[in-house]
């Protein structure tokens, strides 16, 4: 290769970057005129069958600006990438974050308090976080084929004593997976890597994601799915078809609540207040339950009779902090014991 | 002597393209390296759980690649030995498509064939799971005992008629005649091939999270991916990274050391003199045949069932075409990127290996084809790092999307062009080195050489990126969204239907491919046969 320098290389490079550059500058000159508010959230929130449309559609009709979604993979993508861009973030607001990453999103310093009047949420709820807003919840079951498994099992115990195939997430790579994971330490304590054990004699498969589990099940592929409550209203209202249903267990369940909050770098926090206000108004409301499929944070939502017909379980769980300070050694504690 | 790569202007856009392929890799691991002041953790190296996910990794891919390879060779044979076989072409065309298959829908396939309530389930044993090392090993074996069925019938044709008649002369038995003729000529192809897919099966990581079972089953890449994403465990990645790159890293220079591997390009020996088999022999070989096309048939046929139960009306068909066409023009331009850096990196090779500068040979071609062991996870989450926070990658994703897979494509481009460019070299090489062609004149002596090979690659190159996600999950951009992307966003909001069916267009959009690849294979044999008029006694 001989003669050729690596000063011409230098001037190759640059000239690529001034080029680069060029376009970029170009690109970002294309101002609105209409203040953009950004909102970074998840992938299927923002797909045409997702509530990101609508919402966008009834948002963008009183506050005089343009909502922007810049959505990533999912919640864990969404700390990360703010994480990652640090003060240079797009974000006014983050949407859809959990309670599992709440502490960890605080402690990071990446969210702003809000002032959005929390007065109209649910009382059982108990909210009066002051940096996190609540969209939607949910709470984690397993889901069944009644027409297939006639008569149910009851509790956790009684599904890891039975020898019915179970699939579930996997707790590394997805948010029902650690919840399950949480379930589990609520219910059983220091004495969860035995029923792990226990679990693993019947686990047909631990997936990486919910679909993978859901679509699997969905095929025949097991007896019950990790999945949430709301599952049954899906197949309901979506496809007419009633026979599956959730299991309620006597231990109680982990409810998963959904989360928006407003970026710490935001420079319109008074916009990103007034979102996260319409997020909790009965209008998104009535949109969020039936595209996310997940229950309301309001009493009195609108919401299509199918939603009557969920169980309603008694919720068991663990404080964000205690989750954030926890789950590393949760994790160690479950990958040794499932993976014997 | 003169060579191609004495122009000063190639031998520029050569060091440029060195450089891209370098940098694209230290890039990555210095945003990893730059964010929070990740750093090697020693003592993550005798973890117990790191030293079972370790075991794992080499246990896995050290049984697909022998098993791929000692299924490959009986039919292999048969191919070669009985040309009257039925619908060979069509056998070898179906191979070419087992290997580029999306996982996504080999997954889905395997799953739906032997499952818990899959088709040929009830005839297996009553503890049959396929979650865990089996579905792990029948996913590769299915990905790779095709590409070492093609490669060894290939090599297989390689063989001189002399050799087979001095073996009837002397009268050798079957063994005689496979240890004495066989075996030295398929021997660094074997050798060639257990590396090979062993490096492609030990950085496995959509098979290994779909049929793995559990955290029993993880592979590093698989670690990886965890730390990076869900713990955001930058040091830890990064060790582990290191981990596999060294592993790897060294298994592959053994093979780019081990030397030549004419792979998938139908290759330039027509087959003149055959041994005659015996009855029973032959009909052996019928049945590793046939029984070959049930394999790689089964989980593709499986799929239908579950498509047929979409109705055709809740199908939104613009936005399948249109993800359709995203796929194929970003697989287009990431395939075109990566034929030029591809014949650009090739150069300096070319010109080590007509001066037999063994060692440097072997040191650009492993540079150049290092994204085989780069944890891909590595890169473009290194590089989404770094970038984020410099650059608006809303806007330029698209780009990085294209580079990053064109970059991930070279191994395999490198691979099916090189053969055909270093024969050129040694045919006319040195003729047209002595006319002082200039570069334009050069081209168009080249180019009626190599325009057969160059298609065929092109189209494998864009094979394999149709089935990217995961540089798609990072890089990507939802306007944009691809086959496979729609594939999991269907998948993601319980339209399971939808999803098989996305499947199977992709899959059918693969096969066309495949169908256009193989025409041009074929032009190329028969261009070939008149080549060998001029052919050089040897050149191999």
């Amino acid at each position: 290769m001989g003669r050729f320098t690596f000063q011409t290389f230098k001037i190759r490079i640059s000239n690529m970057l001034i080029t680069a550059a060029a376009l970029l500058f170009l690109s970002q000159t294309q101002a609105a005129d209409k203040p953009e508010l950004t909102v970074y959230t998840y992938d299927s929130f923002i797909s045409e069958w997702g509530p990101g449309p609508q919402l966008q559609k009834a948002f963008e009709a009183n506050c005089e600006c343009s909502l922007k979604f810049i959505a990533v993979e999912d919640g864990v993508s969404i700390l990360n990438r703010t994480r990652i861009e640090g003060k240079k973030t797009k974000a006014d607001v983050l949407l859809g974050l959990d309670n599992a990453l709440i502490e960890t999103t605080r402690q990071l310093g990446l969210v702003q308090q809000h002032n959005t009047n929390l007065s109209g949420l649910s009382a059982h709820l108990n909210w009066s976080d002051k940096h996190f807003v609540p969209f939607d919840y949910g709470y984690f079951a397993f889901i069944y084929d009644s027409n297939k498994t006639p008569v149910p099992v009851t509790s956790l115990e009684e599904l890891i004593q039975s020898d019915a195939q179970v699939i579930y997430q996997d707790p590394r790579t997805s948010t029902p997976g650690q919840g399950f994971m949480t379930w589990m330490k609520a219910v059983y304590g220091d004495n969860a890597p035995a029923q792990w054990q226990k679990l693993a004699g019947h686990t047909v498969t631990v997936t990486k994601g919910w679909w993978e589990a859901y679509s699997m099940f969905l095929e025949g592929g097991s007896d019950y799915v990790l999945s949430y409550t709301t599952s049954p209203a899906y197949h309901l209202i979506a496809e007419g078809k009633s026979q599956y249903k959730a299991a309620l267990f006597k231990e109680g369940h982990i409810a998963q609540t959904e989360v928006a909050a407003i970026s710490r770098y935001s420079d319109q926090p008074e916009l990103a207040n007034q979102f996260l206000s319409f997020l909790i108004s009965p209008e998104a409301q009535k949109i969020i339950p039936v595209t996310n499929w997940m229950l309301p944070v309001i009493d009195h939502a609108e919401l299509p009779e199918a939603f009557d017909q969920l169980i309603q379980p008694e919720t068991i769980g663990f404080t964000p902090e205690q989750l954030a300070s926890n789950r590393n050694q949760w994790l160690r504690e479950w990958r040794q014991a499932a993976s014997q | 002597m003169t060579h191609i790569s004495d122009s000063r202007w190639l031998k520029s856009a050569a060091v440029v393209a060195y450089s891209l392929v370098i940098l694209i890799t230290t890039l990555a691991f210095y945003g990893l390296i730059g964010f929070d002041g990740a750093h090697l953790q020693v003592g993550l190296l005798t973890d117990p759980y790191i030293l079972q996910i370790l075991s794992f990794s080499l246990k896995q891919a050290g049984l697909s690649a022998l098993l791929s390879v000692a299924l490959a060779l009986p039919v292999a044979r048969a191919l070669h030995f009985m040309p009257q076989l039925v619908a060979k072409k069509a056998f070898l065309s179906l191979c070419l498509l087992s290997f580029v298959m999306p996982t996504l829908v080999l997954i889905t396939g395997l799953v739906s064939l032997m499952g818990r309530t899959g088709l040929i389930t009830p005839i297996l044993p009553n503890d049959w799971n396929l979650y865990g090392l089996n579905g792990i090993l029948i996913a590769h074996i299915y990905l790779n005992t095709p590409l070492a069925i093609r490669v060894l019938s290939q090599q297989m044709a390689h063989i001189p008629d002399t050799s087979w008649r001095l073996a009837r002369q002397l009268r050798f038995s079957r063994w005689q005649q496979f240890t004495h003729v066989e075996w030295p000529a398929i021997k660094p192809s074997l050798l060639m091939l257990l590396g090979f897919i062993f490096v492609l099966c030990f950085n496995s990581f959509a098979v290994v999270l779909a049929l793995g079972g559990g955290p029993g089953s993880t592979t590093l890449e698989v670690a990886i991916y965890q730390a990076l994403k869900y713990d955001f465990n930058l040091s830890e990645a990064l060790t582990l990274a290191w981990l596999q790159f060294t592993l790897a890293g060294l298994i592959f220079a053994l093979i780019a050391r081990m030397g030549k591997l004419n792979w998938l390009s139908a290759d330039t020996s027509s087959q003149r003199w055959q041994p005659v088999l015996g009855r029973r022999s032959q009909h052996l070989h019928r049945i590793f045949y046939y029984l070959s096309w049930g394999a790689l048939l089964l989980p593709l046929l499986a799929l239908l069932p579950t498509v047929s139960e979409a109705k055709l009306s809740n199908i939104d068909l613009p936005g399948l075409l249109q993800a359709a066409f995203f796929s194929l023009l970003l697989g287009f331009a990431a395939a075109i990127l990566a034929m030029l850096l591809a014949w650009l990196l090739l150069i300096p090779i070319r010109r080590a290996s007509l001066n037999r500068l063994e060692n440097q040979r072997v040191v650009l071609q492993w540079l150049a084809t290092h994204t085989l062991v780069a944890p891909a996870m590595v890169l473009s989450t290194g590089l989404y790092i770094l970038l984020l926070p410099r650059i608006d990658l809303d806007h330029w994703g698209m780009c990085w999307l294209i580079f990053i897979n064109s970059v991930l494509l070279l191994p395999f481009v490198i691979a099916q062009l090189k053969p055909r460019l270093l024969q050129f070299d040694l045919q006319y090489g040195r003729l047209s080195a002595n006319l002082k062609l200039s570069i334009s004149d050069h081209f168009s002596v080249i180019w009626p050489f190599i325009r057969s090979v160059t298609k065929g690659s092109f189209a494998l190159a864009l094979l394999l990126a149709l089935g990217d996600v995961a540089v798609f999950s990072i890089f990507g951009n939802n306007t944009f969204a691809t086959l496979p992307w729609l594939i999991y966003g269907y998948a993601g909001s319980y339209r399971m239907a939808e999803a098989a069916l996305a499947s199977l267009l992709l899959l059918a959009i693969c096969a066309l491919l495949v169908f256009i690849f193989e025409r041009h294979q074929k032009t190329q044999t028969a261009t070939s046969a008149s080549d060998k008029m001029t052919r050089t006694p040897k050149n191999d």
